[in-house]
């Protein structure tokens, strides 16, 4: 059995050399993985806990198919992301069985990333609730939610978010700064106050 | 209930799934990247091609026509290039950005670098006269390849001797001034030169060649030359006073 204490201090490229040449250093990329991917998956999908675990399994089974074709130049946590975004968006397409729909958990580090956002030009002493501001995020299109879960709910960069999309930088930025324009008009409209 | 972790690893044990080798990932890129090649090279030599018709094409016979210049560059273009070409970059486009990093780059700059590059590289193969040679065989190999290419048949254009516009091949050279041209009817006239026919390279009035030639239908099977064109491409004018003999 692995020693899971070996595991903690390798970075994520190095775990992916140890998994090629033994796979049962790949439990130590699920362990890491699991939570954030879970997370991710119900926040942008509206799968069951069970459908989602399901998926999961799958995400994971085609990054170890896939781990060869991981190119170093690229955080691994970008790469990871990917497959289980482009995981999401096929099971969408094979079964369409339930919309597409983002979900955003309003938690504390979201309205905490969204009050103290420059460009919203919030104050930081914060007089929404979460339910206000998951009800101005419900109106937004669809194209802008997903940047903003990658953006505040999982705190990736520009450059990240870049990756895990297959957009270019400068497309991920527009979105993001339409995002938050979108976000500002529809909680005005609401009568959200900040 | 088991662990995710531990249904994934039992899964791969029992599947007996293992990491596709790195061999299989470069094939594909390879692949792709070929396949990027080979548009870039198929659309420069779609683009050597639309630029070899375009600086061949008489753009100046439009009022023998009766046609605007407007109304010739429509019926002139070589549509089935054009179309060709944008598949190209399209496709060039396509395949570069299903590299591995093609994504950061944005379209425009994807397909304006694609179109450069067909352009820059489509000029350099006009130089060696590739574009003229595709043009011509595949107009000789394939009747339909005409009308497919374009709203008009170039034999139809010069075989309207009322208009001033003859077309065909010569049968024979009767002496310095006149020669024996059968146009794409059948039809042998005898056409006349002076001292004022313009000559285009590299045109040669010689039996066997192709030629077209403005100028005025004078009787029942006689023609005048104003000029005498080499029949697959504009030339360049010369005056010719008198004829080197064979």
């Amino acid at each position: 059995m692995l020693d899971k204490e070996k595991c903690g201090r390798k970075t994520d490229e190095e775990l992916v050399a140890l998994t090629l040449k033994n796979q049962d250093f790949f439990a130590c990329l699920i362990e890491r993985y699991e939570p954030k991917l879970m997370r991710y998956i119900r926040r942008i999908s509206s799968a069951t806990q069970e459908d989602a675990e399901d998926l999961l399994q799958e995400i994971f089974i085609k990054v170890y198919r896939h781990l060869n074709d991981f190119d170093g130049r690229l955080k691994f946590s970008s790469w990871i992301y990917r497959i289980a975004h482009n995981q999401v968006i096929s099971q969408w397409r094979k079964t369409k069985s339930r919309p597409l729909v983002l979900k955003f958990e309003a938690d504390e580090d979201f309205l905490k990333f969204i009050a103290t956002d420059e460009d919203l030009a919030l104050d930081t002493e914060r007089k929404f609730t979460g339910e206000e501001v998951r009800k101005a995020l419900e109106d937004l299109d669809d194209k802008y939610k997903e940047v903003l879960v990658l953006k505040f709910l999982e705190g990736k960069d520009y450059k990240e978010i870049s990756d895990i999309l297959q957009r270019p930088l400068g497309t991920v930025a527009t979105l993001i700064n339409r995002a938050k324009k979108q976000f500002q008009k529809i909680s005005a409209q609401k009568g959200i106050k900040f | 209930m088991k662990k995710l972790c531990d249904r994934v690893l039992e899964k791969i044990k029992e599947e007996n799934i293992s990491p596709r080798p790195q061999w299989a990932f470069l094939v594909k890129d390879c692949f792709i990247w070929s396949a990027f090649v080979v548009s870039v090279i198929v659309g420069s030599l779609a683009f050597c091609v639309v630029l070899a018709v375009s600086l061949n094409n008489d753009w100046d016979i439009y009022e023998r026509l009766g046609r605007t210049p407007f109304q010739h560059i429509i019926f002139s273009l070589p549509y089935l290039w054009i179309i060709l070409l944008i598949l190209f970059f399209w496709l060039a486009y396509f395949n570069y950005k299903h590299t591995k990093h093609g994504y950061r780059y944005h379209t425009f700059t994807v397909l304006g670098l694609s179109v450069i590059s067909s352009i820059v590289l489509g000029s350099i193969f006009h130089t060696t006269g590739i574009g003229t040679r595709i043009d011509r065989f595949l107009d000789q190999s394939y009747s339909q390849f005409k009308m497919l290419n374009c709203c008009q048949i170039h034999e139809d254009v010069w075989n309207q001797p009322e208009r001033g516009l003859l077309g065909g091949k010569i049968k024979e050279v009767i002496d310095q001034k006149d020669f024996r041209l059968e146009d794409f009817s059948g039809i042998v006239w005898i056409v006349r030169e002076d001292d004022g026919t313009i000559e285009f390279e590299p045109v040669r009035v010689v039996k066997g060649e192709e030629v077209k030639i403005i100028g005025k239908k004078e009787d029942e099977n006689v023609f005048w030359a104003k000029e005498i064109r080499p029949w697959d491409r504009k030339g360049i004018g010369r005056e010719i006073k008198f004829r080197e003999e064979e």
